[in-house]
């Protein structure tokens, strides 16, 4: 049975699959979301600029836990999309992932799109760049915190346990390969069965994913 | 390129900055704009570069005004111009890639695509830098040409300067617009700056300068032209404007004793 | 009901869930599902999930119908909440007064009794309140209130929960002060929490078993499989979500793996399954007699033709 055998390899792959399927997914669609809306409000000025910058900053804080409670109402068969058929699924989690990591990665992107000096648009602007180059210039110029949004947002997506185990269910087949089990779930239920070995197994091979993957996006992004 | 500037205006909410200049710039050609601290030379700088359009009076590029022409052929019009700032502001990133920066971002898309692709790429496995034949001469130009695998972040004050510079020819604009570029350097530097702008000169290029330098201003240009509160006083062959400035406060200006106080000129 | 989910799939297969879909399906090695993405979403309880039966008794389902078992282990009350919202196809729970709620209400049909154990008085071994000198919960209960001696309560409204204050009441004790904590965490957290902490607290017998190597607590007094009172008796009942309430659930599996529970294949993994060598569950779905309470709220009687 799957429980005595963490060494199982099946039912710790297809936890960390589970894992990094919905944070990678969650963090992608919410970059595509966040980067934007760094830019614009970034570029621009207008009032209310602060209130929104407030907003973005305050939802980094946000309790994974309420997010997670909002989504299940509004997913749950009862709820307003109930016909989507979402609640206890993996895309689930990846919507309320998204919501709790686009604040990081708007507000550190915003941050440091902001500090890159009007200087450097001008300079892109002034080799014959057009708005486009002018863009992604400065989000060239903004990219280590930009990357550091990025994996700041990945981070609290994948080490967070309140709103999957909400959204979630924590859910794993007799076979031993997982539904929406996380890295962070399974953890939580090994704790509560007793096995603090098999937890810490868990929680040394979250560390190692984070660290790899941040590994992977510094060499990329070139630091 | 030839750059003709015909009663030109410019004003923000109703306040004006610039009132009908006049001024041209022909190939090979240098042209200085003196004048005080906040007379107008860097509005009138970047109305030439077409950062800015006029609020009033005609600009014209090889007597086409680049304002009436769609976003695309302006932006053709603009990439034959090469802009320095005072400030260096490079990249960062390579000073060959700083360099390099306007001639990729005229590459179309595809290939852009995939030279971002590549480099991902390299970084993963190796991270061997090259460097391109015409980046290499346009860094020779100013001195640097060794300096290519440098990163940006590390050149002195000066040598940033240079490299913005080289930057600026490395597309082999027709017109060079600088802005103060000497202003924060020293005098070996300085040198080296005013050797390319007049080696710049002898290819054909229209040069438009602005400078606070007088002597740097006598030195390289053909033609001066100076700048009071947004007016222009005086315009003409360098010598004669230095030797016999025609305006009294062009007088006073060249001397070195034309001076604000309280914002007021003292007449 | 296959038709109308898989409609579903394809409407909401946005970007979303086709890239997650493809992700997940590329594995390869999950999810043999006898119907394509169709599968059972089971509501049930930390106690029947935490020993490992239910991956015995779903891996054996599995194997029969080709279809897997998405269990979400929650206390009772919140599987029972969550089958109420629409989100199980059949639910499997032990607090008898909140299953006949969820009957009365009309959201859960076809109940059956399906397996029981039952509840231990676990504490210290030190036993500084003297529980072990008692043969009634009430009076366990009673000597740990006037001792005052640490108690810590599941307080989340699971069977285990409820069970517990079921006790308090008949012991006429309203349990308050320092030494009643509620920690709101499932059983295997409470049992750590005891542990830790020296105090007395009420768990299953299943759960405690699997776990009692890991914790420093001992059985104080005995429920009724080894001869204690019947107030500790812990029964498991099994029903189906009311498809004509949620029109969502799938009501023909829900009912294949009510009968597969319930039959001697089913009660054969109950009876069979072993923690520590120990028996943590036993089987209660299968009879001569009849028992026709199990299909009904307790003590429900029909005013018509009965009596």
């Amino acid at each position: 049975m799957p429980f005595e055998s963490i060494a199982d390899p099946t039912y710790l792959r297809s936890i960390v699959r589970v894992s990094l399927t919905v944070s990678l997914t969650a963090v992608l669609l919410s970059t595509a979301l966040s980067l934007p809306i760094a830019f614009a409000v970034g570029f621009s000025e207008f009032r209310g600029k602060r209130l929104i910058t407030a907003v973005i900053n305050t939802g980094m804080g946000f309790p994974s836990v309420v997010v997670g409670l909002l989504v299940l109402m509004a997913l749950s068969s009862s709820g307003p999309f109930g016909s989507l058929e979402l609640v206890y699924t993996p895309e689930a989690m990846i919507l309320s992932q998204c919501v709790l990591a686009a604040p990081v990665i708007t507000g550190v992107a915003l941050s440091s799109v902001e500090s890159v000096d009007e200087a450097v648009r001008d300079a892109a602007y002034g080799v014959g760049g057009t708005r486009a180059d002018v863009a992604l210039i400065t989000l060239k110029e903004a990219r280590f915190g930009v990357v550091t949004g990025v994996l700041a947002g990945f981070g609290r997506a994948i080490s967070e346990v309140g709103s999957v185990l909400i959204v979630g269910g924590n859910i794993a087949y007799a076979d031993g390969t997982s539904k929406t089990r996380t890295i962070t779930t399974a953890i939580t239920l090994e704790t509560r069965r007793g096995e603090f070995e098999t937890a810490l197994v868990l929680g040394a091979v979250l560390l190692a994913l984070v660290l790899l993957v941040n590994g992977v996006v510094m060499r990329l992004g070139g630091r | 390129m030839n750059l003709d500037l015909d009663d030109v205006s410019y004003g923000v909410d109703g306040t004006a900055i610039l009132s009908d200049v006049s001024l041209s710039v022909g190939s090979g050609e240098v042209v200085t704009v003196i004048g005080p601290s906040g007379a107008g030379k860097t509005t009138l700088l970047r109305l030439a570069a077409l950062f800015e359009r006029p609020t009033g009076g005609a600009l014209r590029c090889d007597r086409t005004d680049p304002w009436a022409l769609s976003r695309e052929d302006r932006l053709a019009v603009r990439r034959r111009i090469g802009m320095v700032f005072q400030r260096a502001s490079l990249f960062e990133t390579s000073v060959a890639r700083n360099v390099d920066i306007g001639r990729r971002i005229r590459r179309p898309w595809p290939q852009r695509l995939r030279g971002f692709g590549r480099r991902l790429a390299d970084r993963l496995v190796r991270d061997e830098p090259t460097v391109d034949d015409r980046v290499l001469e346009a860094l020779e130009l100013v001195g640097l040409g060794d300096a290519w695998d440098r990163d940006a972040a590390s050149l002195s004050g000066g040598e940033a300067q240079r490299v913005s510079f080289a930057r600026a020819l490395a597309t082999d604009p027709d017109l060079l617009v600088l802005d103060e570029p000497t202003s924060d350097l020293d005098p070996r530097n300085t040198a080296i700056l005013e050797q390319a702008i007049d080696r710049s000169r002898e290819r054909g290029h229209g040069v438009l300068l602005a400078t606070h330098d007088m002597h740097q201003a006598e030195r390289v240009s053909d033609r001066v032209a100076f700048l009071l509160d947004g007016e222009l006083v005086e315009i003409g062959p360098a010598e004669r404007v230095f030797e016999d400035p025609r305006d009294e406060r062009t007088a006073r200006f060249v001397r070195g004793d034309l001076l604000y106080d309280d914002n007021e000129l003292l007449a | 009901m296959e038709y109308r989910r898989r409609e579903i799939l394809g409407a909401s297969a946005t970007g979303i869930a086709a890239a997650v879909a493809g992700c997940l399906g590329s594995g390869g090695d999950g999810g043999e599902a006898g119907i394509a993405g169709e599968e059972l979403a089971l509501a049930t309880t930390t106690s029947t999930y935490d020993t490992g039966l239910l991956d015995e008794v779903n891996a054996a389902f599995q194997e029969r119908f080709g279809t897997p078992v998405a269990a979400n282990a929650q206390g009772t009350g919140a599987a029972i909440e969550s089958a109420r919202n629409g989100n199980a196809d059949v639910i499997l729970v032990h607090a008898r007064s909140q299953e006949d709620e969820f009957m009365r209400d009309g959201h859960g049909v076809n109940r059956r009794d399906l397996m029981f154990n039952d509840f231990v008085i676990v504490g210290p071994s030190d036993d500084p309140a003297g529980v072990g000198d008692t043969e009634q919960a009430t009076a366990a209960f009673d000597a740990i209130a006037n001792a005052q001696a640490p108690f810590v309560s599941r307080g989340d409204d699971s069977g285990t929960h409820t069970k517990e204050l079921a006790i308090w009441d008949a012991a006429g004790v309203e349990p308050g002060g320092e030494w009643y904590q509620e920690l709101g965490q499932g059983m295997g957290n409470t049992l750590n929490n005891a542990s830790e902490s020296g105090s007395y607290t009420l768990a299953d017998r299943g759960t405690f078993l699997s776990m009692q190597d890991n914790v420093d607590l001992e059985i104080l007094l005995q429920g009724p499989i080894e001869g204690g009172p019947e107030l500790l008796a812990n029964p498991y009942g099994i029903m189906a979500v009311n498809p004509e309430i949620h029109s969502n659930v799938n009501y023909q599996l829900a009912m294949a793996y009510i009968g597969f529970f319930t039959s001697p294949a089913g009660q054969d993994v109950v009876s069979n399954y072993t923690a520590n060598g120990q028996q943590l569950f036993y089987p209660e779905a299968l009879s001569e007699d009849p028992d026709f309470q199990q299909y009904v709220p307790e003590g429900w009687q029909s005013d018509g033709d009965s009596e």
